[in-house]
């Protein structure tokens, strides 16, 4: 077991390379760069002023060089400083001589983000699980069929409409929750309760229209796999010997219906870092999704690649996790995977 | 920032909006709904103005970033030598008085008495020797040195003179001047302007200064003690960082903010529909500072024959743009100046809507539909051509407004539009297009050599329609040599004349800048002086009773 999670993880360090290389020449072969952005397009702004950026950014050398320079500051887990950003770091947080911190772009964007997705990704397990439950005992039931319905709702719905109807509804026509943004603008001063209150409040919208959104998907998955598990012998076998009907649910069906879950939920850990720029936008939320997107439309390299680097890392130890809790959870998947090596 | 996405967001929630409206509530209920705002207050300081912004400043020294976003907030914090008044005159800011030697090349300027950065430092000609050093320095690469790289030598006999010789008389360096923010060399001596920390923390000498900067959430600004013009009237100035129109109108309506920038369907549309906006918001329009064109290609066939210019321009209805597209809240103008201003010539007229007229001209310049297909042709090709521009909704509509109208004329003409960086890089800096519909800043300093004079056309510069006039190639030279206003007027005047007849482009519409601000924030100049209402926003006052009743630190 440990030589494969081994054999994995060194598999990884040539993946990441080839997946970073792909994306820097994709990411070049896009016309222009961050000297073309809208702010640049000035008469007052001379063209060699921007010939001099792009010597200082190194934009002048050839793609495979610039890759090179990329790559060889990763060696060190350099992740450089963002052009558009006036020089932040794009990582993590550095210090000049005079102690003055600069934050890090991704620094204090993934928090947010982070948080955002986890609590969202939270809310939608308590409800699907539940609800997927239900919809597969009273299969073709009307219960199944208002889940079923609610459920679509929720997926049709486009999230910035229901966004902009709620924070209408939630904010304007009632004053009831804050509209956009993270933080009270006095936020500073309130005691910790009411800080937290404050947050709560702030991050209700954002975390529950998308986890509506896609509660379909998981609420969906639920129910099949419960489907799928009711009709095995072994609780045909269960119900036969006279366990109660709780027992059966819970115990033998869940356990076994919610294996394919796993796999979701591996495959979900690079979302939980990508954050979505519409939601971002609309919430004035500044997380990694609005970073990201920013960054393509300004060119900023350096941004643009830290956050795929960290994205596929993450994509890649989400599967291997994946891989790792299915053979933990399912001895069958265990026993297959060690007799393979 | 426009995404694709948000002018989406936009339009649908302009539909919620006025839907939700009508269905929902009308009583928005609001501590302040009892309120008189038509009462007269007597002014006080203090209060707290809440505004939005859609993007985030890259940094707060203006040299280095050049977005709106952050000279929105520097020009709170930063003092420059001089300034333009309500009616866009140049007039002190720092300096007391300047003088312009009798060969127009040397000036001096004379710094006011006793100036005192917000650290409680003097402010000094150093200081001013020292920002001129940071914006020429090769390290910089300051998007705006080169305007600063034709001072010759530029010395500080004493604290309070700073003087500067041009190699020849350059009549751009008054607004130069009044363009660059001084900065402290106290605090950046021997620092890296790319990465000194100074950019998120600054220092200035003007009404405010930066209390606290919360990444992607606001900026909060305070009244600097220390301010070189005396004291501003409001306390504090919050700048809420929202990216999304609707949310900020949301947060207008809910009254979390005091001032946010409209779209004309807000200003005409929403707003005056709903009586509890209109009872607390008040609206203003100012001209704006930029203009949409349509510029040829003028080293494409046919676009070299200034009578197919000519037909185009006439071919063009200019008021059906602005009442489509701009909702009627937009002028027609006649010259690349700001009208209403010295530099901007009133004995032009835009060229009139006139269909017949443009036939006339096309077939004047060999142009005959000989096929019948409606489209006329020239030596048996058609003529059709594409419009070529960015991802902008005002702009693209316009587009389709002229694809209509040429059509009627007998060209065919097909839209293109594009993200910014791929337009810039495939069609205009390789001049590898035929028409193009973009914009321009009316500069309040008349001199645009660089868009117009012939040498200016290598890929990257901005004559990228490849204008190429003897006579205005003249002009502009003699216009950056004068600097007598007076004459230099007359200089300018007849440069438009040219513009106009010539036809390289063709001027659309100047939009207005739409804002809603709460009565609360009273002393706003309405209507709106030349400079816009922002002039005297340092008089600006909120009345002790119409405060918020939250208190903001």
């Amino acid at each position: 077991m440990l030589k494969y999670i081994i054999k994995r993880v060194l598999w990884m360090i040539p993946l990441l390379i080839g997946i970073s290389l792909v994306s820097f020449m994709i990411m070049h072969l896009a016309p222009g760069d961050i000297t073309n952005s809208e702010a640049a397009f000035n008469p007052k702004a001379s063209e060699e002023s921007r010939q001099k950026l792009r010597e200082m950014y190194n934009l002048d050398k050839p793609v495979i060089v610039q890759y090179g320079l990329w790559l060889k500051r990763m060696a060190t887990l350099d992740f450089g400083k963002s052009f558009a950003s006036h020089q932040k770091p794009v990582f993590w947080q550095t210090t000049d001589k005079d102690g003055n911190v600069t934050k890090g772009l991704i620094q204090e964007a993934l928090p947010i983000t982070l948080m955002i997705n986890l609590l969202g990704l939270g809310i939608t397990l308590i409800l699907a699980i539940p609800l997927g439950i239900i919809a597969a005992r009273k299969y073709q039931g009307w219960q199944d069929r208002s889940i079923t319905l609610f459920n679509f709702i929720g997926f049709s719905i486009p999230g910035f409409w229901l966004s902009l109807l709620l924070m209408y509804w939630l904010g304007v026509v009632n004053n009831w929750f804050p509209i956009s943004g993270l933080h009270s603008l006095n936020y500073e001063s309130m005691n910790t309760y009411d800080k937290i209150r404050d947050s709560l409040s702030h991050l209700l919208l954002p975390v529950i229209i998308p986890s509506i959104t896609g509660l379909a998907g998981i609420t969906l998955f639920v129910k099949n796999g419960m489907l799928d598990v009711l009709h095995q012998d072994y609780i045909t076998t269960a119900r036969a010997k006279g366990l109660n009907e709780r027992k059966v649910v819970y115990t033998h069906a869940l356990r076994n219906a919610l294996l394919p879950l796993i796999t979701i939920i591996g495959l979900s850990i690079p979302g939980l870092i990508g954050g979505s720029v519409i939601a971002e936008t609309i919430f004035a939320i500044p997380g990694m999704g609005k970073l990201f997107y920013d960054s393509v439309l300004m060119r900023d390299f350096p941004v643009v690649m830290g956050i795929l680097t960290i994205g596929s890392a993450l994509t890649l130890i989400g599967n291997l996790l994946a891989d790792l809790m299915y053979a933990w959870a399912d001895p069958r998947v265990r026993r297959g995977v060690v007799r393979g090596q | 920032m426009t995404t694709p996405y948000s002018s989406f967001i936009k339009s649908a929630s302009i539909v919620l909006v006025s839907l939700g409206i009508t269905a929902c509530d009308p009583s928005i209920s609001s501590s302040t709904d009892t309120t008189d705002f038509s009462k007269s207050y007597p002014i006080e300081s203090g209060g707290t103005l809440v505004n939005a912004m859609t993007g985030e400043p890259s940094g707060l020294i203006s040299m280095i970033a050049g977005e709106s976003a952050s000279s929105a907030i520097t020009s709170n914090i930063f003092n420059s030598l001089l300034k333009y008044d309500k009616n866009l005159e140049l007039e002190g800011d720092l300096v007391k008085n300047w003088e312009i030697s009798a060969d127009q090349k040397t000036i001096v300027f004379k710094l006011k008495p006793d100036l005192k950065w917000a650290d409680g430092k003097p402010l000094t000609s150093a200081d001013v020797l020292f920002t001129w050093q940071a914006v020429t320095d090769e390290k910089t690469a300051s998007p705006y040195a080169s305007d600063f790289q034709l001072v010759k030598k530029a010395e500080t006999p004493d604290p309070l003179t700073f003087k500067i010789s041009y190699e020849q008389a350059y009549a751009p360096a008054l607004d130069s001047w009044a363009g660059l923010q001084i900065l402290p060399k106290h605090l950046l001596m021997g620092q890296d302007l790319h990465t000194t920390s100074f950019a998120r923390s600054p220092v200035g000498s003007h009404y405010y200064k930066l209390d606290s900067w919360a990444h992607g959430e606001n900026l909060k600004l305070s009244k600097n003690p220390n301010s070189v013009l005396g004291q501003a009237r409001i306390n504090q100035l919050i700048t809420r960082i929202i990216p999304d129109n609707s949310a900020q109108f949301l947060e207008l309506m809910a009254d979390h903010i005091d001032y946010m920038s409209l779209d004309p369907i807000k200003y005409s549309r929403i707003i005056p529909a709903r009586p509890e906006l209109r009872k607390k918001l008040a609206l203003y329009k100012e001209l704006g500072n930029s203009y949409t064109y349509m510029g040829f290609n003028l080293k494409h066939k046919p676009f070299d024959d200034a009578r197919v210019r000519r037909a185009i321009n006439h071919a063009i209805d200019k008021q059906e743009i602005i009442d489509g597209v701009y909702l009627g809240l937009g002028i027609n103008i006649a010259s690349p100046y700001k009208p209403g201003t010295r530099w901007s010539n009133p004995t032009l007229k835009p060229y009139p809507y006139d269909p017949a007229k443009a036939r006339a001209l096309l077939k004047e310049a060999g142009f005959n539909d000989t096929d019948d297909d409606g489209i006329l042709e020239r030596d048996g090709k058609p003529f059709a051509f594409e419009i070529v521009t960015n991802q902008n909704k005002e702009r693209e509509k316009s587009a389709v407004l002229i694809q209509r109208r040429l059509k009627d004329v007998g060209i065919d003409v097909k839209i293109r539009a594009i993200e910014w960086a791929s337009f810039i890089s495939r069609f205009i800096k390789t001049g590898d297009f035929d028409v193009v519909v973009l914009g321009w800043g009316l500069g309040l300093d008349p001199d645009q050599y660089n868009i117009w004079h012939s040498s200016q056309q290598a890929p990257g510069q901005f004559n990228f329609i490849g204008y190429n006039n003897p006579q205005a190639d003249k002009l502009l030279e003699q216009g950056r040599l004068e600097l007598n206003p007076d004459k230099r007027m007359k200089i300018y005047h007849e440069l438009s004349r040219v513009l106009l007849e010539d036809s390289p482009i063709v001027y659309l519409s100047a939009g207005y800048g739409l804002s809603a601000i709460h009565k609360r924030v009273r002393g706003i100049d309405n209507p709106a002086p030349p400079a816009g209402i922002g002039h005297n926003s340092q008089d600006w006052y909120i009345p002790q009773s119409l405060r918020r009743n939250e208190i903001i630190q």
